[in-house]
């Protein structure tokens, strides 16, 4: 019988293409860890985040490549990930392990931007990604109620803040360090102290996704977070009608104008589905969030329907993600999740090479190559 | 998603530019001074009026970008060797100076090519 080789397995697995990085599986070295024994092939596939959607086809596509050379008996795929580091700005000493942070912004209050947070982070955690949640809603944080977060952050012998964990999710909010019943009333340098404390006082450790979410608006905590936290990418909520589609385009213009890619938008409370049919009831008009997608040029990532069970679910604690998985709310934030993971990687990909992290004096600069 | 520019190299050309390689193919060099006197920051531009508050009699000749430090992922703070430390250049506005700017630095330098 003749004997199988590495590069036999590596050229037929070639035919593997990533969709979304348009190259082969063997060409962006998502291959690891080929073993031959005999007629059996065991190798890993590493992909470049954990909430791939299209894993199951290309462990199917790889399975069937191998098993089509002559001689092999068994094929054994084991798909992993590793999510690939963000080019982006330059990651403060505790930052430096997280992968990827995301803004998580809206133009206007009350679209469900915080709800849209914890279900995200939920359905990121579900795919195995680690995921830590930052609730940068200095006036109004939601995060310890819809995470039932009942204990405060450590403070370790360093002053530095240890998040507190909930269901694996890494979670630090304002509201750990407020009363409940007081509001904030604070100006604006205070309020960017604190932000520049949450970003750089807590000790996230390994992260592959944080989340930010931010307060409503654009005004100074949300430029505070673009100027010293790396983003890698903003997301924006909004509703489906005209004043909520509006804000939105001012949340977008507000990520662009900071070169913060919009890694798209989720339409919230998109329709209705009531107990008696099943017919979609489009209360608030239909398709705002695809307009503006359209008309600015950025991705639709989907919509969400208004279910009671999802404001339930907040209140309790609970993410609808979590609380019920087969709702169709729950199945939106996965899609959405997953649409968000695979826009990160391609850009992650297409960002090689720029400068993201630099911090020269005259003498540390490089010199140039004189022509 | 349209590409943001960003840089992919920056340089020191002596005695006194930066030189900054950007992900679109093009290259922008930029005299210290030149840089300073375009200082964007709320001390050296009026706000609201867009007015020009900063002397440049004032600027000493040997200027030097004492420290330079990436801002998010669209501008570079720079520190000036006469203390001044409040401007934040945007990636755009620096590729903007270098349009209207370059040819001065350039027939200055006796024109070389980068």
């Amino acid at each position: 019988m003749a004997v199988i080789t590495e590069k036999q397995v590596l050229d037929a697995l070639r035919v593997v293409q990533d969709p979304d990085l348009h190259r082969d599986i063997v060409d962006l070295e998502f291959v690891k860890n080929l073993r031959i024994e005999g007629g059996a092939v065991k190798f890993d596939v590493q992909l470049t985040t954990p909430a791939c959607p299209v894993k199951e086809d290309l462990k199917a596509q790889a399975i069937q490549a191998v098993n089509a050379i002559p001689g092999v008996t068994s094929v054994d795929v084991t798909m992993t990930a590793q999510v690939p580091k963000s080019a982006s700005g330059k990651k403060t000493e505790l930052l430096k392990d997280v992968r990827h942070i995301i803004a998580v912004a809206s133009g206007k209050g009350g679209v469900g931007k915080s709800t849209a947070t914890a279900n995200l982070a939920v359905a990121l955690a579900q795919t195995g990604a680690s995921v830590g949640v930052l609730d940068a809603d200095i006036y109004g944080p939601s995060m310890s109620m819809m995470f039932q977060v009942k204990e405060s952050p450590v403070l370790d012998d360093k002053q530095k803040l240890h998040p507190v964990v909930v269901n694996g999710i890494k979670i630090v909010s304002m509201a750990m360090f407020a009363d409940d019943e007081k509001p904030v009333i604070w100006r604006g340098p205070m309020v960017s102290q604190m932000i520049q404390n949450f970003v750089h006082n807590v000790v996230w450790g390994e992260l592959d996704y944080l989340l930010i979410d931010m307060p409503p608006g654009t005004g100074d905590v949300q430029l505070t977070l673009t100027q010293s936290a790396p983003l890698s990418g903003g997301v924006i909520v909004t509703t489906p009608q005209d004043v909520s589609v509006l804000d939105a385009k001012k949340g977008l213009k507000m990520f662009q104008k900071v070169s913060v890619p919009v890694l798209g938008i989720i339409e919230n409370m998109s329709y209705f589905i009531c107990d008696n049919c099943e017919k979609k009831h489009y209360i608030f008009r239909q398709g705002g969030g695809r307009r503006i997608s359209t008309s600015l040029g950025v991705p639709f990532l989907g919509e969400v329907p208004l279910e009671p069970e999802v404001a339930v679910g907040g209140d309790a604690g609970l993410p609808i993600v979590e609380k019920n998985p087969a709702s169709a709310s729950a199945k939106a934030y996965r899609d959405i999740a997953g649409l968000i993971a695979q826009e990160l990687s391609i850009l992650s990909a297409s960002q090689t090479g720029v400068l993201g992290d630099f911090d020269y004096t005259w003498d540390t600069l490089p010199k140039a190559k004189t022509a | 998603m349209t590409k943001v520019i960003a840089p992919i190299g920056i340089f020191r050309k002596d005695p006194d530019m930066l030189s900054i390689q950007w992900n679109d193919g093009t290259t922008s060099d930029l005299k210290a001074r030149y840089l300073r006197s375009s200082c964007p920051c709320a001390a050296c531009v009026n706000e609201w009026t867009g007015e020009k508050m900063l002397d440049e009699s004032r600027i000493p000749a040997d200027i030097k970008p004492a420290r330079m430090l990436a801002v998010g992922r669209y501008a570079m703070a720079i520190h000036w060797s006469d203390g001044h430390k409040t401007g934040i250049y945007s990636y755009e506005y620096l590729k903007k100076l270098d349009a209207s700017g370059q040819s001065a630095a350039r027939s200055e330098l006796g024109s070389k090519a980068t």
